[in-house]
């Protein structure tokens, strides 16, 4: 073996050797800085994303008027494009006032954030937003939208930050059951197989017998998650050997995240 | 050094690009990768010290924008995916004489089967972290799906990438020094 060959062993071996023994917070801050310096591309990759969605969408439309209207003049398309970035306009405005009379509502303190990008990883059920430590954002904070809950922060840089969705089997969340005593803890699957994914709610009591449709919500314990967040619906309910499972559907589709809210703490008075 | 350092902006932007590109929901939420693709074309091409420091770099990419730290614990330390990285492609250099006798069909499978070995790598791990294994028909195609997307895909990027490397750095592609 050539010598170059060896020693660019030995380099790599050592850094190995570095990378395998730092801590929790090496590793946050070096993942924090990752994250810093890649912000740019994925701001710029989320907004030529919606761009490509709107376009695809646009030609959707486009090709519906081809085959309603096959005669109509080029004016009368260009009337009906205008219209279409119109209504663009208006379901932003829309989603945006939602927003706004949400957050006025709240009894949390809220920051607003955008999802960038989500699920990079087969394995792991993450999304970036883009808010970070300059919002007063930081690790392990409530994610939710009206709906419900989302997730939690894992990792906050500047103006960047990791959420831990609820669907990953990592976001464990102190949960009780709408009009029962039951309480347990929610858990995402490993492996996601359909569309939506299922959360499990497990260490109930085996006879808690819940029935389809019973909401559950956060039960504050535990410190991270505030109570009283929605989680997601009972989907099923079985019976193991040692407790009782239910199976949820979640509350917010995780699948069409767009706007989301970081709860950094409680509202005056409340 | 100008292709390797053009391979590194590469590596960088596929790995970036995979946070957009969405799962295939009718294969169980499959994931597509690009990022291996390079550094196996990387790992055929380059000089042995700089397959690894390839390696490293894109490992390091990898883990840092996969890696969870929660509750001060971290899932999966930083170094596993450059270990992994640095083995695979160390596979790869081992056919580099072939790569010059053309039959990149080698390549293209072997590149595939490295890149589905990297996310069974990661799911074996993270078994070994929370426990209970499970080796369903989802998590198969799981596993397959990217492999056999990357096979597909694979022609076509080592077909521009070695058009690049031949306009940059031609002497890479010599014969000689796949032999040696």
């Amino acid at each position: 073996m050539k010598r170059t060959n060896v020693i660019a062993l030995l380099v790599l071996g050592a850094i190995l050797g570095l990378l395998f023994n730092l801590g929790p917070g090496t590793t946050r801050d070096f993942q924090a800085k990752v994250y810093q310096l890649i912000a740019p591309l994925l701001t710029g990759g989320s907004g030529i994303a919606k761009q490509v969605t709107q376009v695809r969408s646009g030609l959707k439309s486009l090709e519906e008027l081809e085959k309603d209207n096959n005669g109509l003049k080029v004016e009368n398309r260009e009337l009906r494009a205008t219209n279409q970035a119109l209504r663009d306009t208006e379901h932003e405005v829309n989603r945006l006032r939602h927003a706004l009379q949400y957050k006025e509502r709240s009894v949390f303190k809220l920051v607003p954030a955008e999802i960038l990008a989500r699920d990079a990883s087969t394995w792991w059920h993450t999304a970036t937003i883009n808010r970070g430590k300059e919002d007063k954002i930081d690790n392990d904070m409530p994610v939710i939208t009206d709906e419900g809950l989302v997730g939690k922060t894992t990792t906050a840089s500047q103006n960047i930050s990791i959420v831990l969705l609820v669907s990953d089997e990592n976001c464990k969340v102190a949960a009780s059951v709408e009009g029962t005593r039951e309480q347990g803890i929610v858990q995402g699957e490993r492996v996601t197989t359909g569309v939506t994914p299922v959360l499990n709610l497990n260490f109930l009591s085996k006879q808690a017998n819940l029935q389809p449709g019973q909401k559950v919500y956060t039960s504050g314990v535990g410190g991270v998650f505030p109570s009283g967040l929605l989680i997601g619906t009972v989907k099923s309910f079985r019976v193991r050997e040692l407790d009782g499972q239910a199976q949820l559907t979640p509350a917010v589709d995780l699948s069409r995240l767009e706007d989301v809210f970081v709860v950094t703490g409680m509202t005056k008075g409340r | 050094m100008i292709f390797f350092g053009i391979l590194l902006v590469l590596v960088l932007i596929a790995q970036v690009a995979e946070f957009f590109i969405p799962p295939i929901r009718s294969l169980f939420n499959a994931h597509i990768y690009l990022a291996p693709l390079i550094v196996f074309y990387g790992a055929v091409v380059l000089p042995f010290p700089l397959m690894l420091a390839l390696a490293l770099y894109a490992g390091f990419l990898l883990d840092t924008l996969t890696v969870q730290v929660i509750g001060g614990k971290v899932e999966i330390s930083l170094g596993w995916s450059i270990l992994l990285y640095a083995v695979l492609a160390g596979v790869m250099h081992g056919l580099r004489p072939l790569f010059v006798r053309g039959r990149w069909e080698v390549h293209c499978i072997v590149a595939g089967l490295c890149t589905s070995a990297i996310i069974l790598a990661q799911y074996l791990m993270i078994t070994f972290r929370r426990g209970s294994i499970s080796f369903t028909k989802e998590v198969w195609w799981q596993i397959g799906t990217p492999g056999l997307v990357a096979i597909l895909v694979s022609p076509l990027v080592f077909y521009v990438l070695h058009w690049i490397a031949r306009a940059t750095n031609p002497a890479l592609l010599e014969r000689r020094r796949f032999d040696t």
